[in-house]
């Protein structure tokens, strides 16, 4: 696909902010991929924090998960941390439920309102910016959604042909911080 | 080629060489396409346009509405061993139950007896052989060239009635599989390009719709015999062998685009993401006592992609079977996820390819998608309903791993929900009718990465979305239609919206009296239609509105205001404004069948949902807050106190936004989350409080709960550790 590789970064930058022509923007969803967007992402993405960590992957328009020193984490924008990315970062982040019709009914009205005893509406917020970064609706019980546990090493070793320094385990670490709450 | 080889051996051979090199029929080289790129492309496009006239002509000689006016139906070209090649627009989901279906034949020995020959039609509706759901009538014919069966031509219309306990075909109420409708078992329904004149009388006697059932099956024919002879003009200009090889390598083809898409555009690792589906039957009009009962179903996606960018699913925590039609089986829902394939990820030569680049685990048995091996009777009478919302976790998921790589021109948020209104009664002349609208076929598109969606121009299960005309649908149906509009803040709220939902107000007219069906064709009603996407909020949940008994005639003779859109307040909406009723319901919870008879001069007020919304709603651009303030597509108490937009309406009805307010309100946005939002942890402790004693959770709640540990045993050890619950905890 390398014919694809026709954009340069400033070409992705304006597609991000929508500042290209819809005739432009639909010509690049009928190409090919281009198999470099992601570096270009990288450069686009790294250019608009203002932290120096270099970005591994980003999760969320404003959840980054950063290279550290010595470990791999999540980072909001704003440069809040939130720990191992193999944690669900939800469990690092402030929570508001709306479960009440009182709450709810901030959000919605009339018929648009949800039945509470059926569903709560998850606000999470970063205690860092007050960005609100994810809304759930779930019904009580529910554990938060980890929407992405990624394969970082296989991603950047056999994927993208940049192996990283170090190789971590691809787990899921949010069992072991929940027991970590109950064992204290 | 092996063509030697019975069907039934071609198939074995066909999945030991996929199993031994990764490949369709073991195509380890693409040699046409690498020979012959003109022609191998070409040809495609022959084969694409053999699938459209087909549809093209299929749905005109239908004449039923719902293929006629809504196109929902699909025509399809396989190989012999049944793997779909190539596909005409329309109901896409049906590429894999059609494939299914011809690999069947095969399986149960057909090919010996009773044996294929050109002219034979073959039809199956049973999901216990590979259907979907009755009214969605799959049928095949083989197709011979110079003696040798080279092909299979297939077909799906969604038919306006199934035959069912109810009538329609949106079959949610059905209490188990002998409501669910007349069967066509795996059968040849006909010879000599006839059907049987038993297929038929069946037909006559056994759905309220004879003559658009009848319709919709020399539909499925005449497209069929399209597929045949056009294939075999384009057999005799190109060869055997090149369509032979061709044939195969399109499909092949496919499903290595998939997995590049998804090498390209993906990053390993595992998603989750949950769904839930309300339905809330209990205390309305039902048919079996089991069926008084409100529930909710839980419908969870683990999408893992692996080094090699195969992509398995997984429903593990899948609640249980329900005494309705929400249930499907897993070649149903794999063919369903197939569609969803077709628009987000494998959509360029669409056939079975994307099929072999994913792989579904078998769903717990006795779950609403797998019901059968505990509940052989489970009615799968709206087998799609559950399948839906799933299917919208597969866009949103893949926007998020699309995001990642910095592809935001192909993200997609998740979808909206599909309520069906469906009617039956006497019509304006003077017969029986059941009447499927199509306005659901018409939701608002999902947000984008980098604008909003569109509104009222897409639907999850078809590519080409078509609500009809209002002008046509009043010549079938016994109603005109007041209004057609979209529905302000239906595409939820977010720094990208959802594409707006519309709504349709329709009256009664030209009838003696007629039924109205808020039907569930994956509705949701109780909860919200979805979660947010990047902390966007979600879309409501459906919600009907009606008036029978109105003095809407009243107010025609003296020119007074009547209703045409639901309004901008939700709680004083125009219908309550303007309209005098004997009953009058702003709010009801669907699915439900509306218990008054309905007579003319009676209103309904049908809402079609808009999308899912991606981002904080206060990035969102205050110019976009303002373009919908000047439009009435969001209210204005929205725009404050969700997006943070501070406007006010000038004198020639346009909004000004104060720039400055604007940007203090969200910093005070901003602040009021974090002095309100709590640490995870704290509410973490709080809240298993709450679970243990089961408070403010509704019996529908603890119910689905129970049953997705009964089944899933390790999901239930993973839902306890994670609230530090004991082993054995239940709800």
């Amino acid at each position: 696909m390398a014919e694809y590789d026709i954009y340069d970064v400033e070409d992705i930058r304006k597609l991000v902010d929508g500042e290209l022509p819809w005739t432009t923007v639909q010509q690049m969803m009928k190409n090919g991929k281009d198999r470099d967007r992601f570096d270009k992402w990288l450069v686009i993405l790294q250019g608009r924090v203002p932290w120096k960590e270099k970005i591994l992957l980003p999760l969320t328009p404003a959840l980054f998960i950063v290279q550290k020193p010595k470990e791999r984490v999540v980072k909001c924008r704003c440069g809040h941390e939130f720990g191992d990315y193999r944690v669900n970062w939800k469990l690092s982040a402030l929570i508001y439920v709306r479960d009440s019709d009182e709450k709810i009914s901030e959000v919605y009205r009339g018929h648009e309102k949800p039945d509470t005893e059926w569903i709560q509406l998850r606000e999470y917020y970063c205690p860092g910016c007050g960005s609100q970064l994810e809304v759930e609706a779930m019904p009580r019980g529910c554990p938060p959604d980890f929407e992405f546990l990624p394969d970082l090493d296989t991603f950047y070793r056999e994927w993208i042909g940049r192996p990283l320094p170090e190789t971590v385990e691809f787990v899921d670490r949010t069992p072991e911080r929940i027991k970590e709450w109950t064992s204290r | 080629m092996t063509s030697q080889l019975k069907l039934k051996e071609q198939l074995k051979v066909n999945d030991e060489l996929f199993a031994k090199t990764g490949c369709m029929f073991g195509l380890e080289k693409l040699t046409e396409k690498e020979n012959n790129p003109g022609l191998y492309e070409a040809v495609w496009h022959i084969l694409l346009s053999v699938c459209n006239t087909a549809w093209e002509v299929g749905c005109k000689v239908s004449a039923s509405p719902v293929a006629a006016e809504g196109g929902d139906a699909l025509w399809a070209l396989h190989t012999p061993t049944g793997e779909c090649i190539c596909t005409s627009y329309g109901i896409t989901a049906h590429v894999g139950l059609l494939a299914a279906m011809v690999r069947k034949f095969i399986e149960m020995g057909y090919e010996d007896s009773p044996g294929f020959k050109q002219g034979d039609i073959f039809e199956n509706n049973d999901p216990h052989y590979g259907g979907i759901h009755m009214p969605d009538m799959d049928t095949a014919m083989p197709i011979f060239y110079k003696g040798k069966l080279v092909a299979w031509a297939s077909s799906v219309t969604h038919v306006a009635d199934a035959g069912a306990v109810l009538p329609g075909s949106i079959n949610f109420m059905n209490p188990d599989t002998f409501s669910d409708g007349m069967p066509v078992s795996l059968e040849r329904i006909g010879e000599n390009d006839r059907y049987y004149p038993w297929y038929e009388l069946r037909i006559k006697s056994r759905t309220r719709a004879p003559d658009w059932v009848l319709g919709d099956a020399r539909g499925r024919l005449a497209g069929l015999i399209t597929v045949r002879e056009k294939l075999l003009e384009t057999i005799e200009k190109y060869g055997l062998e090149f369509f032979e090889k061709a044939s195969r390598e399109y499909i092949e083809d496919s499903r290595r685009y998939a997995v590049a898409r998804i090498r390209n555009q993906a990053v390993p690792g595992r998603v989750r993401k949950s769904q839930f589906k309300d339905l809330t039957l209990k205390g309305k009009v039902v048919i079996m006592p089991k069926q008084d009962i409100d529930l909710l179903s839980n419908v969870p996606m683990e999408m893992r992609i692996d080094a090699n960018a195969n992509v398995h699913l997984s429903l593990a925590g899948a609640s249980g079977s329900v005494p309705f039609g929400q249930n499907i089986t897993p070649t149903a829902l794999s063919s369903a996820l197939l569609m969803g394939y077709s628009h987000v990820v494998g959509f360029d030569m669409f056939n079975s390819g994307p099929t072999f680049a994913l792989t579904v685990d078998t769903p717990p048995p006795g779950s609403w998608c797998n019901p059968f091996p505990v509940d052989w009777f489970a009615s799968t009478g709206m087998g799609w309903s559950s399948a839906i919302r799933w299917l919208s976790s597969l866009y949103e998921v893949t926007g998020r791993l699309y995001y990642m790589r910095g592809f935001v021109e192909e993200m997609s948020a998740g979808a909206g929900t599909t309520m069906a209104a469906e009617w039956h009664g006497t019509n304006q002349y003077g017969q029986y009718a059941v009447c499927l609208t199509l306005e659901q076929a018409s939701n608002g598109s999902p947000a984008r990465g980098i604008a909003d969606g569109e509104p009222a121009a897409w639907c999850l299960y078809t590519a080409n979305a078509d609500f009809g005309n209002a002008e046509v649908m009043e010549l079938y149906y016994p109603f005109m239609y007041l209004g057609r509009n979209m529905e302000p803040d239906s595409g939820g709220y977010g720094k990208f919206r959802g594409g707006m939902g519309h709504t349709t107000v329709w009256m009664v007219m030209n009838t003696p009296e007629i039924h109205y069906s808020a039907a569930c064709a994956g509705a949701n009603s109780k909860i919200t239609a979805n979660h947010g996407m990047y902390g966007a909020y979600p879309m409501p949940g459906d919600r009907v509105a009606y008036a029978a008994g109105t003095n809407v005639k009243e107010l025609i003779e003296q020119r007074k205001p009547l209703v045409h859109e639901r309004g901008l307040d939700p709680d004083y909406p125009t219908l309550s404004q303007n309209i005098v009723a004997d009953v009058l319901n702003n709010d009801v919870v669907v699915p439900a069948n509306i218990p008054e008879t309905l007579h003319e001069y009676d209103l309904v007020i049908n809402p079609t949902s808009g999308s899912q919304a991606m981002g904080d709603p206060i990035e969102r651009d205050p110019a976009l807050v303002k373009d919908d303030l000047d439009k009435g597509l969001t209210r204005p108490w929205v725009a404050e106190n969700i997006h943070g937009v501070i406007a006010r309406k000038e004198a020639n009805g346009d909004w000004l936004v104060d720039e400055d307010a604007t940007t203090e309100k969200r910093r005070l946005i901003c602040e009021a989350r974090k002095q309100r939002g709590v640490p995870f942890r704290e509410w973490w402790q709080q809240e298993r409080k709450q679970i243990v004693a089961g408070a403010n959770m509704d019996e529908a709640v603890k119910r689905m709960w129970r049953s997705s540990m009964k089944l899933s045993p390790g999901y239930a050890a993973e839902l306890r550790a994670f609230w530090n619950l004991p082993a054995d905890f239940e709800f």
